[in-house]
């Protein structure tokens, strides 16, 4: 322990040291400020993202992805199905853990038992709940038997870290932390950390993939955005994370900053409620009224065509987003090339609320969080103002996520605005989870909070899930994506995008869509 | 002395009972701290299984039943996060805390004290009608703002100071602290300051406004007819007369600079409690929540001891009404 505290300390000296004269040892420590780190050093404790994130410099998982969430062999090579329930992962050879051992495919078949063990309140059971069985076949083979057909296992294992398999089934989280237990097969091993606290990373020499650039690696934790950029301009970090819109404008301008954006998985999505009795009636003419006006797909309609996604894109989110016409990017596996852009019509929005029986529109509340994603109150209340354009009143609330997502869980609200992420790259993730009828039975539609319910769409999706053939299941989940779209069970806006910003000329670095920042895929500026 | 400590005992108990159930029942109001954890992944079943494993079916009475029985023999419970006991997650963070806000009060104080003792001597100087309208400044301009112009002005624009963060730390008696590095001065100096700030106006005016009070006392005229020396005057006779009510703010102050530098400490990324309650109450980890509440109330009761325990030092007649 003391010894990490003197590492951390020599580290930090260095960086200063760096920081004032431009020595070659600045060029092997790369500092980040990042806005979320790890909850623990164990890899099998929570689901967060910034968890994930954290622990990819220490772990690796069995199956990867690129910069665009598409799967990429990582300790596994390669991933069949043997049959319908059998998948067949072979195990990369020669990779060796932080102490020396070698990764064999016993480590694997471990790591996937110990998840249900010891994963905490963001549960990691979701990436082994289609596991019946796992079989060391040979060192480096790996059979995986699965409950019913499961074409989605390699993309559930993209969290699947790999821990070795000698450090029992408790949770050890205090170890972890230590770094005593914190023996991984990735690029950097574990010099300290503490909750909320800097990750201090070195280099690992043996690492299979090749040794990362930087020798040292420091990740601080500034959750707050402004000392967070405030941090990068006083030289005290290399390169921070989730640039605010605000500060990017202004970076512009800046030739002491480079920026660096990329697209997001995040697309902010209007849903309505489709219960019969709605939780907060619609007014019309300051009257409340009984029936929901939500079930009528021409009042839907109304609200997508009086959206104005250019701008909210070029005002509201200061051209940091794209409009999104489906839930996930369109080249994502299962999305819909062939769906038009959503048109801006506000007479046809008039026209259309006439036909449904609003000629002079309606009252309604609106939520969405403030606190989740970037720009997601202004976007809330831009639309409130849209949609008053078309006849309407909603009353926008943008609420802190601590009271947004538990009253959404309680069906509180009429219609929300909320973020989602197709994080795993494919279709079943998302419209299994926001489209399919809420059915504990088979597992699906769990986020389906607007009661929306369909049975041949339902049919549909359950078919494509099933369906371990790629160019069919692509198929399918196609027509899912259409329907879904065509019908507004609820109404894509914008497609987020994230800013990174460094020191000029001072490193390269390609953004991912996941809006990770991996320190070994970051090389100095040539 | 005996009776009076047991009576502050028991008030603190109460005062304690009364915070957790408001926590408590505050917390369960605002809805399952599952739905905000919870992955987008999840099924039914997994959400059903979670709720369960935490106790969160249970109705909350038999849930803070649990919590409280707990609580007695000493097991706050682990963070729903960090899965590592709260108590020691909270006290990890104590010295960094402690540390911050003695440095704001010994700025307070060194400074605010004798700016106020000078405005209350002389009080038609000029430099005295600057002191008050910086003492204005201090309590009335909002600290985070305050703070980001700290960062903007020396760290960004003239880099003399570090933006945030805390310096390396070196283990005294038993405690990691910082302050006692160049470096690790280099980073507490714009928290502290900006910390300071609010209790420097407050120090400034209370000083003032008691120093004033006692200038025109008969007493005060008395010790001058007497030939005594304007020093003697003043240092005898009427700082100790101003003391009390310097003492009772600076307690409070001290109190709530520890328990509420939340401000501070997330603008300057300062990793202390005020931080750790604010990234808890966002994920509603409740049992950081009540643990740390709990926490500042015993903090708050021991300060007030001995705030009333000075008191006794100062004022003879305290001590003489307290043993009677």
């Amino acid at each position: 322990m003391m010894k990490s505290f003197a590492l951390a300390g020599a580290l930090a000296a260095g960086l200063l040291a760096g920081t004032a004269l431009t020595t070659q040892a600045e060029a092997q420590t790369l500092t980040i400020g990042v806005r979320a780190g790890p909850e623990s050093i164990d890899p099998h404790w929570s689901t967060l993202g910034s968890h994930a994130e954290a622990l990819r410099h220490i772990f690796d998982t069995l199956v990867g992805v690129d910069e665009n969430l598409q799967l990429v062999p990582a300790l596994a090579t390669s991933w069949t199905p043997v049959d319908d329930t059998t998948w067949e992962f072979k195990i990369r050879e020669g990779v060796k853990f932080h102490d020396g051992t070698e990764l064999t495919a016993h480590d694997v078949k471990f790591s996937i038992e110990r998840i249900p063990e010891v994963t905490g309140p963001m549960s990691m059971t979701i990436y082994t709940k289609r596991v019946a069985e796992a079989i060391v076949v040979d060192d480096y083979t790996l059979h995986v038997k699965t409950n019913g057909p499961a074409p989605t296992l390699p993309n559930d294992f993209i969290r699947l870290f790999v821990v070795q398999d000698d450090i029992g089934m408790e949770p050890r989280n205090e170890e972890f932390n230590s770094g005593e237990a914190a023996i991984g097969t990735g690029p950097y091993t574990l010099v300290s950390w503490e909750p909320k606290g800097d990750l201090v990373l070195e280099r690992f020499d043996d690492y299979w993939g090749g040794a990362p650039h930087w020798e040292a690696v420091i990740r601080k934790e500034i959750p707050n955005d402004p000392a967070r950029v405030a941090a990068l301009k006083s030289g005290q970090v290399d390169m921070i994370n989730y640039v605010p819109a605000t500060d990017y404008a202004a970076m512009l301008r800046d030739s002491s900053v480079e920026t660096f954006i990329g697209d997001s998985v995040y697309i902010l999505d209007i849903y309505f409620s489709f219960v019969d009795d709605l939780p907060i009636k619609v007014q019309v003419d300051g009257q409340e009224i009984d029936e929901n006006p939500f079930q009528d797909a021409r009042v839907r309609e109304a609200f997508d065509l009086a959206i104005n996604r250019d701008a909210l894109v070029r005002v509201v989110l200061e051209g940091l987003g794209k409009p999104a016409n489906q839930l996930m990017p369109p080249d994502f596996f299962g999305g819909s090339m062939d769906l038009p852009e959503r048109e801006y019509d506000l007479e046809r929005a008039k026209a259309l609320l006439a036909e449904a029986g609003y000629p002079n529109g309606f009252e309604i509340d609106f939520q969405c969080t403030n606190n989740r994603l970037p720009g997601d109150a202004a976007v809330c209340e831009a639309l409130g103002q849209m949609w008053a354009r078309a006849g309407l009143t909603v009353n926008a609330e943008a609420l802190n996520g601590t009271v947004f997502f538990p009253a959404v869980s309680r069906r509180e609200y009429s219609m929300w605005m909320s973020g989602w992420g197709t994080l795993t790259g494919e279709a079943s993730y998302t419209y299994g989870s926001l489209v399919h009828t809420n059915d504990p039975e088979v597992g699906l539609g769990a986020f389906n909070r607007a009661g929306y319910s369909n049975p041949a769409l339902d049919a549909l999706i359950q078919e494509a899930a099933a369906e371990l053939d790629d160019d069919r299941r692509a198929e399918l989940f196609k027509e899912v994506t259409e329907i879904s779209m065509n019908e507004r069970i609820l109404i894509p806006t914008v497609q987020l995008q994230t800013v990174w910003a460094a020191k000029p000329d001072f490193l390269e670095f390609t953004p991912r869509i996941d809006q990770e920042t991996l320190a070994h895929h970051i090389q100095p500026a040539k | 002395m005996i009776g009076f400590l047991i009576q502050r005992l028991l008030q603190a108990i109460a005062v304690v009972f009364v915070m957790s159930l408001i926590v408590f029942v505050g917390v369960y109001a605002i809805g399952n701290p599952i739905d905000i954890l919870i992955d987008p992944a999840a099924d039914q079943a997994l959400r059903e299984a979670l709720i369960r494993q935490y106790g969160f079916d249970q109705p909350l009475p038999v849930q803070y039943l649990t919590f409280l029985g707990n609580m007695l023999t000493g097991d706050f419970g682990e963070s729903f996060v960090y899965r590592l006991p709260v108590l020691d997650l909270i006290l990890s963070r104590l010295p960094a805390t402690l540390e911050l806000a003695v440095s704001a009060m010994v700025i307070a104080t060194v400074v605010g004290i004798p700016l106020g003792i000078w405005a209350g001597y002389k009080p038609e100087a000029l430099s005295s009608k600057l002191i008050m309208g910086f003492s204005v400044l201090g309590f009335s301009v909002p600290t985070f703002w305050v703070g980001l112009l700290l960062i903007m002005v020396f760290a960004v624009e003239l880099g003399w100071l570090p933006s945030g963060g805390r310096g390396p730390t070196q283990e005294v008696l038993g405690v990691e602290l910082s302050i006692f590095s160049l470096e690790g001065l280099s980073h507490i100096a714009l928290p502290a300051f900006n910390l300071a700030l609010f209790k420097l106006g407050l120090l400034i005016r209370l000083a003032r406004a008691g120093m004033v009070e006692v200038m025109s006392s008969d007493f005060v005229r008395f010790a001058r007819a007497q030939g005594l020396p304007e020093r003697q005057v003043v240092s005898l006779h009427v700082l100790k007369n101003i003391a009390i009510p310097i003492v009772t703010v600076f307690g409070l102050e001290f109190g709530s600079t520890l328990a509420f530098a939340v401000v501070t400490e997330t603008i300057f990324t300062w990793p202390g409690m005020g931080k750790l309650i604010i990234d808890s109450i966002m994920v509603l980890d409740r049992p950081v929540m009540v643990a740390y509440l709990i926490l500042v109330v015993i903090l708050f009761v021991t300060i007030n001891l001995v705030v009333d325990l000075t008191y006794g030092q100062l004022d003879p007649r305290i001590r003489t009404k307290g043993a009677a």
